[in-house]
């Protein structure tokens, strides 16, 4: 039994349906980053889970036990909210020890615990500052401060570093890892931001117009999205989806790929699934990950399906650590990832080795993946 | 196009023509500033002046001989009708009824702005829409109604009084003005604190209830703290909208000891016997004028701020 289950949850604010009947669960110690669009019903299907916001069907559960009916309060959860939601007229000590107060903690055990967790997060020095003399990075420690300092079930995350600038979310997202690592906690995570989901979590739930699209591991979302939203979503660049035709002769199935007034690619696929046999001679959408569609001496070595064709550079991006390269393929841009070093000029041919083991495909009616 | 194009154009003519409204801004400023100081001018003088220098001289000339005696006659032996007792008791029943009616007032407009802004409940736009109604009540309309419903409290405090032997302060005079301002002012401080807890993060209060605090806990410690600009501009509307009041004072306590300042200022001025002793009346208008000053310079500076808090980003 999962030591987080979510239900069967549903939430409607009068005839709209917000979650349209959610099914989650986490493991003990388990990370859980909720992610997708804004309006997707994430930060929703969170407040429901702290109890900030009332279910109209379904059941939560933490350890066993069903929370839905419960106060905040009761509950034994935490939140690191997206504004810190700093209490303005408190020190930090203050808000830190404000909910062991409301408990009626006694004042020596109560400071005990502020210098455990003040100590953990490296803020004893801003212990009697006022919330306003703090910088961004500082809030964010003090709103975990007064997270951690509960020693709560389940932490309650809600785009606790959208706040905060490039860097410093960086830096933020690996001491959040660090803190995850090191104290076990239980964790349910909201972001857009994509990377961070694919950082932290230990599951990721991929949400959109209050459905989850995908549940699974990091590694599943990624390698193995079920439609074309979630394989859009997840990944930066995003994955290259491309129009394309099954196209059949007697030894084997192949990958045609229109190009404008150029002769199509056609990629042979001879370990083709046998699923695909089914769409022979119809469109398909023909998924590829940058970082599968790279230089020929660049491609995976022990790849089984490396396929190569000359394709007509239109745009080069050095970005430092790699070069990107986005040529048209069906109609649309298609990003390739390079080494850094590649010598590749735009408007040139140049030969891109696409890793079909790797690639994906779509039913365009029904945007779910094929296989 | 007007940013291209004046740096050429002041290079010319622009000085000059800077200089010249600026003259005429602060000219107008001051002017304005000198005539709706004068009347507090004239008043400060007369009540250091003595009479015969009041009837001979200048109104606008400074005190020859200056003289606190108008101001010590205005407090505590001035005739206001028949009795001539001074400003002093008038005073007091004015601070009686101001400081209750002030902080009861603003206390339930924090509580009425912190519910219709966090704790929603249907039909809360209505209710609050009702409320903001009451602002644009005419004080006459409710002249009449009021006297019946405080006619009826005050009969039921008799009745209290034959049963337990004690009124609860019903029919007091005092107690009924309180009341009258706390109701009529309670759609002002509503509707200031709901413009205010507006625009206050929602989030803090999530934070508090998964903290564990309750409503009035987070009211308490979240929100009062956190209200003081809106707070003192409450309190300083509130301070002289009842302070000055004529019409509840005269209507519901117009007579015998128990009139506010303003009635009795209105009786003393009015006192046809004898010569009128402008000095004397001018000493008493200062008095039942400082209250609502000081309140002002010292809690001013906050005023300005609130407002444009509560304005802007309700």
């Amino acid at each position: 039994m999962a030591f987080l289950e979510i239900d069967g949850l549903k939430k409607r604010f009068g005839s709209v349906e917000i979650l349209k009947g959610i099914n989650v669960e986490l493991e003990k110690g388990g990370f859980l980053v909720l992610v997708g669009p804004s309006g997707c019903g994430k930060s929703t299907l969170l407040n429901t889970i702290a109890g900030l916001e009332q279910i109209t069907e379904g059941e939560i559960r933490v350890d066993g036990r069903a929370i839905n009916d419960l106060h905040p309060s009761k509950r034994d959860i935490a939140m690191v909210f997206q504004s810190y939601a700093l209490y303005p007229n408190m020190t930090v000590a203050g808000n830190i020890a404000f909910g062991m107060e409301m408990r009626g903690v006694p004042a020596a055990e109560r400071q005990a615990a502020i210098d455990k967790v003040a100590k953990i997060l490296q803020i004893g020095h801003l212990l009697q500052r006022k919330p306003s003399q703090l910088s961004g990075g500082q809030r964010q420690r003090v709103a975990m401060g007064r997270a951690l300092v509960r020693d709560p079930k389940l932490f309650l995350f809600d785009e606790p570093l959208s706040n905060l600038d490039a860097k410093l979310r960086v830096d933020m997202r690996i001491e959040i890892k660090r803190l995850h690592a090191t104290t076990g906690t239980t964790i349910v995570y909201v972001t857009h931001d994509q990377i961070e989901a694919m950082t932290l979590a230990t599951k990721i739930a991929v949400m959109r117009d209050g459905e989850v699209q995908q549940f699974g591991t990091p590694a599943e979302i990624y390698n193995n999205p079920t439609n074309i939203f979630v394989a859009d979503f997840m990944g930066s660049p995003a994955m290259n989806l491309i129009p394309a035709k099954i196209d059949g002769n007697g030894s084997g199935l192949s990958v045609v790929l229109d190009r404008e007034s150029r002769q199509p690619i056609v990629l042979p696929m001879p370990g083709a699934p046998a699923g695909l046999a089914a769409f022979k001679d119809k469109q398909v959408i023909f998924g590829v990950r940058p970082e599968a569609l790279t230089d020929p001496e660049g491609a995976e070595r022990n790849g089984s399906e490396i396929a190569t064709a000359d394709c007509h550079i239109e745009v080069v991006e050095p970005a430092g650590s790699d070069t990107f390269a986005v040529t048209n393929l069906g109609g649309k841009g298609v990003v390739a990832r390079l080494r850094a070093d590649a010598r590749i000029q735009p408007g040139t041919s140049t030969p891109l080795a696409f890793n079909l083991s790797k690639a994906v495909f779509f039913d365009p009616a029904t945007e779910k993946r094929i296989l | 196009m007007s940013a291209i194009t004046s740096p050429a154009r002041q290079a010319s003519s622009g000085l000059g023509a800077k200089t010249i409204n600026r003259i005429v801004i602060y000219g107008l400023l001051a002017l304005f500033a000198i005539f709706y100081l004068m009347p507090l001018f004239v008043m400060l003088v007369t009540s250091f002046k003595t009479m015969d220098e009041i009837q001979n001289g200048n109104m606008l000339s400074l005190p020859h001989a200056p003289t606190f005696a108008p101001w010590v006659k205005a407090w505590s032996e001035v005739c206001s009708g028949l009795t001539c007792v001074g400003m002093k008791g008038y005073f007091w029943n004015s601070i009686k009824m101001v400081v209750p009616a002030v902080l009861i007032s603003t206390l339930l407009g924090a509580l009425n702005g912190y519910v219709l802004t966090k704790w929603r409940f249907r039909g809360h736009t209505l209710v609050f829409a009702m409320m903001l109604f009451a602002c644009f009540i005419p004080f006459q309309s409710v002249l009449l109604p009021m006297a019946t419903i405080l006619g009826s409290l005050g009969r039921f405090g008799v009745t209290l009084q034959n049963a337990t032997g004690f009124n609860f302060g019903l029919g007091n005079s005092t107690v009924n003005l309180v009341f009258v301002h706390v109701v009529y002012g309670l759609g002002f401080t509503t509707l200031f604190f709901r413009n205010y807890y507006e625009a206050f993060p929602t989030e803090l209060i999530k934070a508090a209830q998964v903290d564990g605090a309750s409503f009035f806990q987070i009211f308490r410690r979240i929100m009062l703290p956190n209200s003081l600009p809106i707070i003192v501009v409450t309190v300083i509307y509130q301070f002289t909208n009842i302070w000055n009041d004529f019409l509840f004072a005269s209507a519901y306590a117009g007579s015998g000891d128990v009139m506010p300042m303003t009635v009795a200022l209105n009786n003393v001025v009015n006192t046809s016997t004898g010569v009128v002793e402008y000095n004397v009346n001018m000493a008493a208008a200062m008095i039942a004028a400082l209250p609502t000053l000081i309140v002002y310079v010292v809690a001013g500076r906050y005023f300005v701020r609130g407002l444009m808090a509560g304005a802007v980003k309700g």
